[in-house]
């Protein structure tokens, strides 16, 4: 299967990879091809102050934004490293801003990270790729085969673990848990 | 002397590692060999993605040749994995202490953008619901004391 086909399918798919932001040190931030820049600046929520900053002397929160505004105006926007640049707040704002740019101007959108957790309530589908060729899809991510590629998030390692000898619902959603863990015991 | 040292941040930045000046900094893959010839180690954002086993042998490798470390990470699950916890917002120490005791300082944390580790803020949920009296680390013991 080739990868737009894909991507046409789910829209916004998650691929279980290492991601490295690539962007010339050497520039400042106004020097890259953005189209719009301040309004590109505004929607990844960077400020003009960066305008004027090295690509070198951002941090590690602002290159990803800023990778981010250069792929603005693609179809198809293929970002990674959420878990890796972005503390918890950020990645919940990015995560809304793929969200948005997918529902409301139709981009079909590529989330490349080594980190499942970041995937949760972005990504309708996940991938694992291997020398460029998928060898492994699922969209549950309670699926234990995914996990022979990739770290297990903590909420699944937990409700599993209880599951041995109890019986929890499956959820992502940490105040859902909490109510089925109270259900239970109580 | 405090050994082992996790950094968050709000905004993390290679300018944070210029504070360590005698420290061998580490940003991308590394070698065990080479980090022994050093007394002292910097991590910067480049264990996030290891298993927990995996970056908890390194850290007992260095513990055990008595060399000092510190691990700058977006990671907030690998910070149980060092002693001591240093949070910072933007450039500046914002609190530090023994991880457990500025893990507790969950709101702080929350409003500055970071998120506690799953079993700290599971615990201190279920002690919302009154259902334990403690921070527990592990899914085992903490299993173990809610379905007696």
């Amino acid at each position: 299967m080739e990868m737009k086909d894909i991507i046409k399918k789910y829209e916004i798919i998650g691929i279980v990879s290492n991601y490295k932001i690539s962007l010339d040190n050497s520039l400042k931030v106004k020097d890259l091809d953005i189209k719009n820049l301040p309004q590109a600046l505004k929607m990844v929520g960077l400020t003009e102050d960066c305008i004027d900053k090295f690509i070198n002397d951002l941090t590690l929160s602002e290159l990803f934004k800023v990778d981010l505004a250069t792929k603005l105006n693609k179809d198809i926007i293929v970002i990674g490293g959420l878990s890796n640049y972005l503390n918890y707040k950020d990645q919940e704002y990015i995560k809304k801003i793929l969200t948005k740019l997918n529902q409301d101007y139709h981009k079909y959108i590529i989330v490349i990270d080594e980190n499942v957790k970041v995937f949760i309530n972005l990504v309708k589908r996940i991938y694992v790729l291997d020398n460029k060729n998928i060898v492994y899809e699922t969209s549950d991510f309670y699926d234990l085969e995914l996990y022979k590629y990739t770290k297990m998030p903590k909420i699944i390692e937990f409700i599993n673990y209880v599951n041995q000898n109890n019986k929890i619902n499956k959820t992502l959603d940490i105040y859902e848990l909490i109510k089925d863990i109270f259900r239970s015991v109580s | 002397m405090i050994t082992d040292v996790s950094i968050v941040s709000t905004n993390l930045n290679y300018k944070l590692v210029d504070n360590y000046k005698d420290y061998f900094v580490v940003k991308d893959n590394f070698k065990m060999e080479d980090l022994l010839k050093h007394k002292n180690v910097i991590f910067f954002n480049c264990l996030n993605n290891l298993e927990d086993q995996k970056v908890k042998e390194i850290f007992s490798i260095l513990k055990d040749n008595q060399i000092n470390f510190i691990n700058v990470t977006n990671n907030m699950e690998q910070v149980l994995l060092t002693s001591y916890l240093k949070v910072y917002d933007k450039e500046n120490v914002l609190i530090e202490g023994s991880t457990i005791e500025v893990l507790k300082s969950e709101k702080l944390l929350k409003r500055i953008g970071l998120e506690l580790p799953f079993m700290v803020e599971l615990s201190l949920l279920l002690k919302d619901y009154n259902l334990i009296d403690k921070i527990y680390l592990d899914k085992e013991s903490l299993v173990n004391d809610l379905w007696k």
